[in-house]
């Protein structure tokens, strides 16, 4: 009964729940290293890392420690992770909503953002479920911290979301006498769902060629095609990541502007490598499912996807798209990467600063470096390794798992 | 259906070295790691007749047999699955007491299942019925190869599967009293028998010769029916010919005496108490093996009393929410067990690329000795199945089952080249169009027109593999 | 809404006469609960009409008036806030999402068969809230469990931000479609969102799950409304921020009873000085769940002084009504209630209540 209470008074007062140990509030460490992973392509060996108040303050060869690991990366990062509230994440009673943002609607009490803390995951991207054609603006956040999302966000509005494929469609349905609710409406197909795409792009765009007034929501599509944030689509199959292409396309020909393409969960985006390395856009890939297919469309995700995707030059990142268990999840996703041939070091590059710089948060994150946020995880092993894991967890200098108590 | 061709074709292709081999091989490989012993570089391994005749570095090939040339490969005895339900048409009878079905009768050889396991080095597997049973059908030990049940075989009569964890829609008093009472009816048919006999009656015979058994050569085969260790006795069974009893009952007398493994399934940790409980009175406990869902670690005391081994659930990680603070709790399942000294075997998951290469691996990421971890995928599952003389290390004696791996048999990027059953190759992965497309995404000959966005045959393939999903019902679900 | 109000006024059976007392009398007690806490030993409450006329120790009675000795605990009437008795069951219209300008005094029924219940637990005051479903049902009502009188037409501006009041086929169908539409109300500065959002009139707001109070929360803030949160059961763990945008709690006596760490939160709300009160679900049937609720509290810890201002003061506060009722004041609805214990005690039983000065439930 007493504990109890203690505890629930203590996280009333917003200390660090459970474990009370002083090292829970501390923000300077030294960590020392055999393997630093400072970024793809920078390996500093027997070194360390001194953080302090949150940030990196020192990285080099040498020094001690007090933690001493294995490797250590930066804090991975995962451009899709679905930890939302499923359909109250998305404002379904219009198809094309432009100015909503998903973090209105995020609980930063879920326990899912720490299993992804737990397992080296510190700074995510999460975009409204994909039931409309535009869902709304997406947030960049760390996965731990302060519960409340206001503060945990690195990028407010990072990206505007949407999706091409099956999904948007869903749940619509053409009116047959009366319509009955607001999803007697268009789309109903993949050809609709295109079709939403370029009518709420060209109506923004032309009324702002013709000097109308524009509401919130087309100030919202404008900015995108000004380049003001990138568009971030998800579509799984080939088709709908031709459509993705053709359309960033489309807009330019118009003379609308020049969309900054994300391709999310693009499972066959290694089809056709050539449209998406012509528009200059970047891939997200879904969990690598186990046999072949996965997704609402079936798509085919080959092993070797993201070492096809690499060797054509396109940006790219993997995502575990939140997955539950520990056997799913990015780390685990960037090892898959690996067994389908896409080297170490650019396999790093997918769950660290790639997706840092899809989102425009490199600055901060996504790599080891003197004024970055001290976001790391430290390994037992080679990163990625089946027979390695994130065995501690630094989130802004505090250190969130301890490698210490391992045994 | 188009599915359950495209199986056939692969394997009908596969099958060719089989068909035309002898069990005659040997294999030059860089690495040996043969699970018993220091690893061998450059060595080599000799079957004959299906067994290993010689390992080592210096080995003797015979002038005569077929040499593999693995010198850039490594050696390693196939994965031994301790305790699986698929492969099978379906993995669950309706009938609660059932102990006198045999998985025999229901194995695919062309199920998918078996293809992908030799694609990731299983090479022994423990069939078993699901566990939504109180108590199920006879399992048996297959390899992952063969176009007919007795080709696959390696043992039969591997156990019968019996579940302390409450088949759905009903609860776990009725599930306890169910077990309880078919042991319970067990005794009093063979006391009445006895009777019977004592009064002269002689239905049993009557009904024994009608379902078509040869009773004396059953007899001379298995003696008469005996009491085991179990708690209760029938007073004169020694007077029934075996072959006068039911064959409905039968098997589960030849569990009372100990002839014949169990496997419990326990779905909770208060399923355990049960399970060792109704082992102990019946006198089977020594043959028992308990098949848990990772939340069972919180009985691992009471296992390592009753001196049981334990097959694990695939979810090696068990994650529980604290219900006061909200907080959640991760118990890594194997190290609990390690700790307590209880022999466990660890499972595939139904996911392929979560092997038994891969449950191993993810016992050396939180921790655990090398040896420890493949140990469980290999040598402890042989003992666990009495195949410890057979299977589970690469020694002279053995069956010659061997994988050839591109690399480390822990490493995500070693593949399986090469398996190797009872001397014959029956895998070759530069031959697995299917594997081949997995991972390039090439469209094998012949399984989809040519640029089809959605070959329609995958969509089949999968569905294959789902329809086995829901293997054990009650793993986990508490 | 007037058909409604028309159609729920025909089913509301004429009110029962009251018993009268006279019209001025007095009731001394043993134990007076004044709304500061403190206790009075052997003080005097003097009712002049339906209003009280003078408390305290002192306090002499006038000749001629009628003066009854009470050997137990005096205090004001209980205020169950948020609550469906003599509503019947109309507390919602599932037409619209939003129902700009509904009062929900028009579905009070006087004299309802569900109110009997109430008096029996010593409550004589109830708001009148709708069940959960809308963006906005309206404004809230406090009215009496005896008579019919309406104490408060428009107390505060019901707003729906749980999970409940979004609907998958009605706009809005997430939470930051409804932020968008509610600001989009509050800058309208018409009606009772006009008034809410300059501070006039208080707020409601339900929301359940933490993440739900968070963002009511922050709403709040933002367009610096003024109100209280119903219906989080674990909103001790944001009670630093619910304190700092001074709003109170509204709790659902059934989660105290559900939950420790319901209970819990109410006690790190009473530490950070978050005014809470308790509403009744069903009062039909659990009408004595209000004290069973703080009964819980004061087992936890919760001293029984703040246990009782939930249930009298700051549960009129939270409903805009504190001028009125929920104290033992001069000038105060005289009304009433004869405890033979501690009112959070569960083993003290109510011996008479009166309201507005009359007698409405047992004996003097």
């Amino acid at each position: 009964m007493i504990p109890t209470l203690l505890l629930t008074l203590a996280t009333a007062a917003n200390l660090a729940p459970v474990t009370g140990t002083q090292d829970d509030e501390r923000t300077r460490w030294s960590i020392h290293a055999e393997k630093i992973y400072a970024a793809p392509g920078e390996l500093i060996e027997n070194g360390s890392v001194r953080v302090d108040a949150g940030k990196i303050t020192r990285l080099g060869s040498g020094g001690g420690g007090d933690i001493s690991v294995y490797a250590i990366t930066a804090g991975l990062v995962d451009a899709s992770v679905r930890i939302h509230e499923d359909r109250l994440s998305v404002e379904e009673s219009s198809e094309i909503q432009p100015a909503l943002r998903v973090a209105d609607t995020l609980d930063p009490f879920s326990h899912l953002w720490q299993r992804q803390l737990r397992s080296g995951v510190t700074t995510v991207m999460v975009s409204p479920l994909d039931r409309n054609v535009v869902g709304g603006l997406s947030v960049v956040l760390k996965t731990g911290g302060p519960e409340n999302i206001a503060a945990r966000t690195v990028a407010v509005d990072a990206a505007l979301c949407g999706a091409i494929g099956s999904s948007p469609s869903r749940g619509n349905h053409a009116v047959y006498g009366l319509p009955t609710d607001f999803f007697s409406r268009r789309p109903t197909t993949r050809m609709g769902v295109e079709w939403e795409w370029r009518r709420a792009f060209y109506d923004a765009a032309l009324a702002q060629r013709h000097g109308a007034e524009l509401d919130e929501d087309a100030r919202g599509l404008l900015q995108v095609l000004a380049g003001v944030r990138p568009l971030f689509i998800q579509a799984w199959a080939t088709q709908d990541i031709r459509t993705a292409a053709f359309f960033v396309e489309e807009m330019a020909r118009e003379d609308f502007g020049q969309i900054r393409l994300i391709v999310d969960a693009a499972a066959e985006a290694w089809k056709e490598p050539a449209f998406l390395v012509r528009t200059g856009a970047g891939v997200v890939l879904p969990p690598f499912p186990h046999n072949g297919r996965s997704g609402p469309d079936r798509a085919f995700t080959a092993w070797s996807s993201a070492a096809q995707l690499h060797a054509a030059g396109i940006p790219l990142a993997l995502s575990s798209h939140g997955a539950q268990s520990p056997a799913d999840r990015l780390d685990r996703q960037a090892g898959y990467a690996m067994r389908g041939g896409l080297p170490f070091d650019a396999a790093l590059a997918a769950v660290t600063l790639t997706p840092a710089r899809m989102l425009g948060v490199d600055e901060s994150v996504g790599s080891i470096a003197v004024g970055k946020d001290a976001d790391l995880v430290l390994w037992n092993g080679e990163p990625f390794a089946a027979t390695s894991r994130a065995v501690g967890v630094l989130l802004e200098g505090r250190l969130i798992v301890d490698p210490r108590e391992e045994n | 259906m188009r599915s359950t061709i495209q199986s056939a074709l692969a394997l009908t292709l596969l099958a060719a070295p089989l068909l035309a081999g002898d069990g005659r091989l040997a294999i030059r490989a860089g690495k040996i790691i043969t699970q018993a012993g220091e690893a061998i570089i450059d060595g080599t391994i000799v079957i004959e007749n299906g067994r290993i005749t010689a390992v080592g570095a210096e080995v003797e090939v015979p002038w005569d047999v077929e040499v593999l040339d693995a010198t850039h490969l490594t050696a390693f005895p196939g994965f031994v699955e301790a305790h699986g339900n698929r492969g099978m048409d379906r993995p669950n009878e309706n009938i609660d007491v059932a102990p006198f079905l045999n998985i025999r009768d229901s194995i695919d050889p062309v199920n998918f299942y078996f293809e992908d396991s030799l694609r990731w080095g299983v090479t022994t597997i423990n069939v078993q019925q699901g566990a939504s049973c109180v108590i199920g059908g006879q399992g048996m030990v297959v390899k992952p190869f063969g176009m007919t049940v007795e080709e696959m075989l390696v043992r039969p009569a591997s156990g019968i599967k019996l579940s302390a964890s409450p088949k759905s829609g009903k609860s776990r008093a009725t599930q306890a009293q169910a077990l309880r009472k078919a042991f319970t009816e067990l005794e009093h048919y063979l006391a009445g028998l006895v009777q019977k006999q004592k009064d002269g009656d002689d239905s049993a015979r009557r009904e024994a010769l009608y379902q078509g058994r040869d009773l004396d050569s059953e007899e001379a085969r298995e003696g008469r029916a005996q009491a085991g260790s179990a708690a209760w006795t029938v007073a004169d069974l020694e007077l029934i010919p075996r072959g006068e009893i039911d064959e409905k009952q039968a098997p589960l007398l030849d569990l009372v005496e100990g002839r014949i493994p169990a496997w419990f399934y326990c779905g909770a940790p208060m399923d355990v108490r049960v399970a060792l409980e109704v082992a102990r009175k019946n006198g089977f406990l020594a043959q028992t093996t308990l098949v848990l869902a990772s939340s069972c670690w919180k009985a691992a005391d009471e296992i390592a009393e009753a001196g049981v081994p334990v097959v694990l659930s695939a979810a090696l990680m068990h994650i529980e929410r604290d219900p006061v603070t909200g907080e959640e709790i991760e118990t890594f399942v194997p190290k609990v067990f390690k700790e307590k000294g209880v022999r466990y075997a660890l499972a595939s998951s139904n996911q392929s690329t979560q092997s038994l290469w891969f449950q191993a691996a993810s016992c050396v990421a939180q921790g655990m000795s090398r040896a420890e971890a493949l140990a469980a995928v290999t040598t402890v599952p042989a003992d666990i199945l009495g195949l410890g003389k057979r299977v589970g290390s690469l020694e002279k004696g053995k069956d010659g089952n061997v994988l050839l791996l591109s690399g480390d048999p822990l490493s995500v990027t070693s593949f399986v080249e090469y398996v190797v059953l009872e001397g014959s190759t029956v895998y070759d992965r530069s031959k697995d169009v299917r594997m081949r497309h997995l991972l390039e995404g090439e469209t094998p000959e012949g399984t989809a027109p040519a640029g089809s966005e959605e070959p329609k045959v995958h969509e089949h393939e999968d569905e294959v593999v789902t329809e086995e999903e829901p293997v054990d019902a009650g793993e986990d679900k508490e | 809404m007037l058909i409604l109000s028309l159609a729920l006024a025909s089913l509301a059976p004429a009110s029962k006469p009251l018993a009268p007392v006279s019209e001025v009398f007095a009731i001394r007690a043993e134990q007076l609960h004044l709304a500061d806490g403190t206790v009075l030993e052997n003080g005097l409450v003097l009712v002049d009409g339906d209003t009280i006329a003078a408390v305290g120790s002192g306090v002499s009675v006038p000749a001629g008036a009628a003066l009854v000795e009470h050997a137990g605990h005096l205090t004001t009437g209980l205020i169950a806030l948020g609550e469906h008795a003599g509503g019947s069951g109309e507390l919602r219209d599932s037409t619209r999402t939003v129902l700009a300008g509904g009062r929900l005094a028009h579905a009070f029924a006087p004299g309802h068969s569900q109110l009997e219940a109430l008096l029996a637990e010593g409550i004589t005051s109830l708001v009148l809230a709708p069940s959960a479903g809308s963006l906005s049902a309206g404004c809230t009502a406090v009215v009496k469990s005896a008579g019919d009188t309406v104490v408060s037409e428009r107390a505060q501006l019901h707003i729906g931000l749980s999970s409940a009041s979004l609907l998958s086929n009605r706009r809005p169908t997430s939470y930051s479609g409804a932020l968008r539409d509610l600001e989009a109300l509050l800058s309208s500065a018409h009606g009772d969102f006009g008034a809410a959002a300059r501070g006039e009139l208080p707020v409601l707001i339900e929301a359940r799950s933490r993440h739900e109070v968070q963002r009511a929360v922050a709403f709040v803030a933002e367009h610096k409304l003024r109100g209280a949160i119903s219906g989080a059961p674990l909103a001790g763990e944001l009670a630093a921020d619910i304190a700092a945008a001074g709003l109170s709690v509204i709790s659902d006596p059934r989660s105290p009873g559900a939950s420790q760490r319901s209970i819990d939160a109410l006690l790190s709300l009473a530490e950070a000085g978050v005014p809470f009160g308790f509403k009744l679900a069903s009062p039909a049937r659990h009408a004595n769940t209000l004290r069973m609720g703080v009964a819980l509290c004061v087992r936890r810890g919760l001293s029984p002084a703040t246990a009782l201002r939930s249930l009298t003061v700051d549960a009129a506060r939270i409903a805009g009504v504190d001028e009125r009722i929920g104290a033992l004041a001069t000038g105060r609805d005289a009304d009433l209630v004869l405890w033979s214990g501690h009112p959070t005690d569960l083993t003290s039983s109510v011996k008479a209540v009166l309201i507005d000065g009359q007698l409405v439930y047992g004996e003097l």
